[in-house]
Order: structure tokens, then sequence, then C-alpha cells
């Protein structure tokens, strides 16, 4: 089975991101002419919960971020695999449950791997 | 259909031109993701074709997957290479005699 | 099937024993499990069993190229004993990359949908990209692997893309079933199998797209360079042949033309480059770009014997290649470096491996009485009898450029003089692997019959 689709099916999509567009305008444009202006010192500084900022945001950081952020996405990604599995739950039964067992299991080897390792130690 | 055709490969395009022109290893890795990006774009929309099986679908799936694993790879190296040489720009790095 | 069960397991096992500090355990769990791995594979002979809804079909092509593919990666494992210790720290990794690298390599030998070839060749690769940057303070060992991941993962995209016009072309991923579609005149197909052809030229180093591959061999540590001119090269192969052979032969009139340029560049670039290269290493590395055009001969021939063909070549290649690396790296290490001079009087201080190596050149290049000789004559009969009579003849003379280049080593060893020279002490374990490739050398040279009616 195939779903038909031609350029005219694509309409309510063009019209619905036309008139998305057109609000982030307009309301943009009317903000602009419609509200005061008062331009202060301390209104055009970055808002940084009220401490005043220190420095260039885009200054180099820790290479700890980075291995706990790679470490991150590459669980996450992982999970996508278990959509399909979801959605197919009842379909694939058993088998199917003790397959994502073995996969969430090997998963957890990497992931006691790592703890082991010390990669998530955060003050080391 | 011929759509998802065309985006797809302008985005394999502008990932080789990207590839090719770029001086810094991050941005040639953004080229390969554009150029990964591009066939998964592909795969998914000829899976439309292929309703039964899904196959597309899934292998998209695949390949998101191991598309986010070598980047993870790749960042680690390009740090190594960086505290190596300070300097990820693949044409200064070269050391071996020819 | 059972066996890559067992070299996946194996792998996360290594992992962890390094993990608990079980570090004299390493050696002999990996080897009982490769044995082992080895042995269920072989079971598998003759059953051509499908897994997973045919996604990878054990026929006796997967069996055979697994078994080869375990054995290699046991004798370079062989060689390792106080090998990753002096580069490295972290020695249980080596041997668990290692081994997912290995199991990325039976996938891809008995793959039987292209998303398990996608797979597995990227199970292979990330671990060599790790594997090859593994001596994190070398910055040549850096730059290896920084130019390993860039070809590997753009060749990648070319192979997904590829792969990605192919399903749109014939509405499947199954090899069968691509073979059986019919849709070989449609551009969206033959886009697709030259981009594939293009990812794995990459991933096997086929001139024009080889020009990573020295570098990368130079700049990996020795056993790595070995396993990724062994192991990595005959997967590659298998995998390119399968593919072709099963799911694109029949349109092999529009690829084979392609295929046969390829195989010129390659056997150019590699043989006429080899002949100016002085250090041992890299020479190697450029002829096995050579070699590589000798496989491509075979896939060109695609036919019932192409695969015996290529199996007998990968075995003869696969073990010179340990041989010929292992001396290597004795030599560098005693010497200091891999250049030519330091094989100077080795036919002198250490006759054994003098010998070893000679006749590891001599397989390589193609003498009779080697291995080697056979796997050429088998790679040429197979392309003569598809009436590639003017590409054999340019692979001969290639052949002839390098039994130049492979016997300057030879020369090296034995006519010319080194009085500082020491004898290079061998551990039991180079002693045993370098005897078993010796015996095997000759075994396949005098009786091919062995391994050329194996599939």
């Amino acid at each position: 089975m195939l779903l038909q689709s031609s350029a005219s099916s694509y309409l309510p999509i063009l019209i619905q991101g036309i008139m998305a567009l057109a609000f982030v305008g307009i309301t943009m444009v009317i903000t602009h002419l419609v509200g005061p202006k008062r331009r202060t010192i301390d209104k055009l500084t970055p808002f940084e919960s009220g401490i005043s900022s220190v420095g260039n945001a885009r200054s180099p950081f820790s290479i700890k971020y980075f291995l706990v952020a790679i470490l991150f996405v590459l669980f996450d990604v992982e999970v996508i695999f278990m959509y399909p599995w979801a959605v197919n739950f009842r379909e694939l039964g058993g088998k199917g449950m003790i397959e994502m067992f073995v996969f969430m299991g090997m998963l957890l080897l990497g992931f006691f791997y790592v703890i082991r390792k010390g990669a998530l130690d955060w003050e080391k | 259909m011929s759509h998802f055709l065309i985006v797809g490969a302008a985005l394999f395009s502008i990932g080789l031109y990207t590839v090719f022109s770029r001086k810094n290893a991050i941005l040639v890795l953004i080229g390969i993701e554009f150029m990964l990006n591009a066939a998964i774009l592909n795969l998914v929309a000829f899976g439309r074709y292929d309703r039964i099986d899904n196959e597309g679908q899934v292998f998209a799936i695949f390949a998101i997957v191991l598309a986010a694993a070598t980047v993870a790879v790749a960042l680690a190296i390009i740090i190594n290479v960086y505290k190596q040489y300070k300097t990820i720009d693949p044409d200064k790095i070269k050391d071996m005699k020819y | 099937m059972t066996s890559l069960i067992i070299v996946s397991v194996l792998a996360v096992a290594v992992l962890y024993l390094g993990l608990f500090k079980y570090k004299t355990a390493l050696l002999p769990v990996s080897v009982t499990g490769l044995l082992a791995a080895a042995a269920m594979a072989a079971m598998d002979w003759d059953l051509e069993k499908m897994y997973f809804s045919e996604m990878m079909l054990f026929d006796n092509y997967a069996v055979a190229f697994s078994i080869l593919l375990i054995l290699t990666t046991l004798l370079i494992f062989g060689l390792s004993r106080n090998y990753f210790e002096k580069i490295s720290n972290n020695v249980a990794e080596y041997y668990a990359l290692m081994l997912f690298a290995l199991a990325g390599g039976v996938v891809m030998v008995s793959f039987h949908n292209l998303a398990m070839l996608f797979i597995g060749i990227e199970i292979l690769s990330i671990s060599l990209y790790v594997l090859a940057g593994i001596r994190r303070k070398d910055p040549a060992s850096n730059e290896a692997s920084l130019k390993y991941f860039l070809m590997g993962a753009f060749a990648t995209g070319f192979l997904l893309f590829g792969t990605a016009l192919i399903y749109g072309a014939t509405g499947s991923f199954n090899l069968a079933a691509i073979a059986s579609s019919g849709a070989f005149e449609s551009a969206l197909f033959r886009a697709g199998v030259l981009l594939m052809m293009v990812g794995l030229s990459f991933k096997v180093s086929v001139a024009p797209f080889h020009t990573w591959t020295p570098d990368v061999y130079e700049g990996s540590p020795g056993l790595i360079a070995m396993f990724m001119a062994t192991v990595v090269k005959t997967a590659g192969f298998a995998a390119f042949l399968r593919l072709f052979l099963m799911a694109f032969a029949e349109a092999s009139a529009f690829w084979a033309i392609t295929v046969a340029i390829l195989c010129i560049l390659t056997l150019f670039a590699g043989n006429i480059t080899a002949v100016f290269q002085d250090r041992f290493k890299r020479l190697l590395a450029w002829s096995s770009v050579s070699h590589a055009g000798y496989l491509l001969l075979a896939i060109l021939a695609v036919g019932f014997s192409a695969s015996s063909a290529v199996l007998v070549y990968t075995i003869a290649y696969s073990l010179a290649s340990v041989a010929a690396f292992g001396i290597m790296i004795l030599v560098s290490r005693a010497r200091g470096n891999d250049h030519l001079d330091s094989f100077n009087g080795l036919a002198r201080t250490n006759p054994f491996l003098a010998f070893t190596l000679t006749l590891a050149v001599c397989s390589l290049a193609g003498i009779p009485l080697t291995a080697g000789f056979f796997g050429k004559f088998y790679v040429f009969k197979v392309a003569l009898a598809q009436g590639y009579t003017w590409l054999v003849v340019l692979a001969v003379i290639n052949a002839m450029i390098g039994i130049y280049y492979y016997f300057k080593v030879i020369i090296a060893m034995y006519m010319k003089e080194n009085a500082n020279a020491v004898a290079i002490q061998l551990n039991p374990g180079f002693r045993l692997v370098l005897s078993i490739v010796v015996f095997l050398i000759f075994l396949f040279g005098i009786f091919p019959g062995l391994i050329a009616n194996i599939l």
C-alpha cells in the first residue's frame, strides 16, 4: 500500500509554513513599532541570572565535559532501537523481549566499563 | 519523490564540497555528516515504496546510530591530534617523511 | 553464526578481563576463544544456513573466509606477546578492539543484506580508527588515525549513498532480491553500483582511492599495520567480491570496464611507487596497494572460480604479510628503524629470519614453490578464462616490477654486510608463528590443491 501524494497534497503544509513565518515576521515588526524604547547600558548587557557577565561565551571548556557529552550521545542514540521494538511489542512477543534484553545487557556492559574506567568521575 | 532525491543529492554534493574545501578537521567531519545524512534521507524517501518491511526506515536507524558512533570516535581522535599538534588542519599534520 | 557470537562475546570478555586486571589471562583466553570460534565456523560447513530473516548467509564462502580471518588474527595474536605492553598501558583494549574488528570482518564475509554489509564495515572501521591511533603520545600514530578516519568516514558516505540508490532502484537490500530485480538498466541502479564501488575501493585501498594507505600503515603500530594488511584487506575483498558476485553479477557488462580501469591504475600506482621506497614498512604498504590490483582481476572475472581464486590469493598474501611485517617489527625494534639498510647482514646474524623473510617476499612476488605463485596463477587463470588477456599481460609486467623491489630486501640481507650487527633475539611466540608461516607457505606452494578446491 502506497499513499498517493502529489505536489498539491503538500499545499496545507506550505500554507501552514507561510502562516508561521508571517506570524513571526508580523509580531516582530509590530512590537518594534508599538513598544516604547528606553536604551540604557544595563538594558543592553546580557542577562546572566543577575550576575554581571564575565568574558566571552565562546571560551574553551574542560575536556571532561566532552567525554561525558560524547558518552551521553552514544547511549542516547542507542535508545532509538527501542522505538520500533515498542511499536511492534505484541507481534514480537517473548522472543523480541529476550532480544531486547540481550541488547540492553550489552549496553549495560558498556556502561559498567565506562564507570569502572572512571570516565564519569567528575572530580578526578 | 524526486524532490527528496534532489535534496539528497544536493546535501551530498554540499558535503563533498565541504570535505574538499575545508582546512579544519571538525568542518571536514561536518561535511562527512552531510553526506551520511543525505544518504539517510534517501533511504527514508525510498522507504515509502516499501511499506511491508519498512527496510528503508530500519536501515536509516542503523545508519544514524553508526554515524553517532563514528562521530564519537572522530572527536576523540581530533582532540588527541590537537593535543599533539596544536592544530586540526589536516594539511598541516604531516610528520612523515616521503 | 556461533563463531560470530563467540568472537563478539570474547571481545567483551577480554575488555572485562582487562578491567579487573587479569593481564596474564588476556592472551590465553583470546587464543582459546579464537580456536573455538574457528572450530564452530568449520561446523557450519555445507549447511548454507540463513540467519535473522535472511540478513546473513553462512554458506561455504562465508565459512572459508571466516576461518581465514580468525586464523590470521590468531597468528597476529601469537606475535603480540610483550608487544602491546611496550607501547601502551591499555593492553586489554588492544585485544578487545582487534576482536571487535574481527567480528566486523566476519559479518562482512557473511552478509546477505546490504544492511549487514554496512554494519560489518562500520564495526571493522571504527575499531581500526582507534587502533591506528592507540599510541596516544606518538604524533605519527595520531596522524595515521586522523587520516584513516577522514578517509574511512568519507568512503562510508559514498557506500551509504550508493546503498540508498540501489535500494531505490530495486526496492530491497536483500542480495538475492537485488539480483533478481531486473533493474540493471536504470540510472539509479548504475549510480548506486558506482558509488558503492568507490566506497569499497577506499576501504581496500584501490587506486585512485589509495592515498591514505602508506601514511596510515607507517604511522600505526607494526602489528596494527599487519592486521590492516591481512585481516582488513581479506575481509574487504571478500565483501567486495560477495557483493558483486551475489547481487551485481548480472550487470557485469556495465561495471566491468570500470573495475578494469581501477585494476590497471592500482597495479601501476602500487608497483611503481613501491620501487622508490627505501623504508620497508612503506614498501610493504605500497605493495599491499598493488596486491589489491591483482585481487581486482579476480573480481572482474565474476564466476564460480573467482571466489576460489580470491581465497587462494588472500591466504597466500596473509601468510606472507604476517611474516614480512613480523620481521619488520623485529628489525626496526632491534636496529631503530625499518630502513632497507637495517636489513643488511641479517643472513649472517639471523639465518632463520633472513630465510623466512626471503620466503615471504618470494611469496609476495609470486615466485614458484611458494603459495603466492599459485595465488597469482589462479587469479590470472580466471581473468584469462573471461578473455581479459590484455589485462593479464599488464598484470604480469607489474609482477616483474614487483620482483625487482622485493628482491632489494633479499639483496640487503644476503649480499650486503653490516659490521656492527648483532643477532636479534626471538621470543617463543615469534619463533612459533614464523615457523608455522614458513611451513604453510611451502605446503600451499607445493600442494595448491589443498586450498584451491575448497570453494
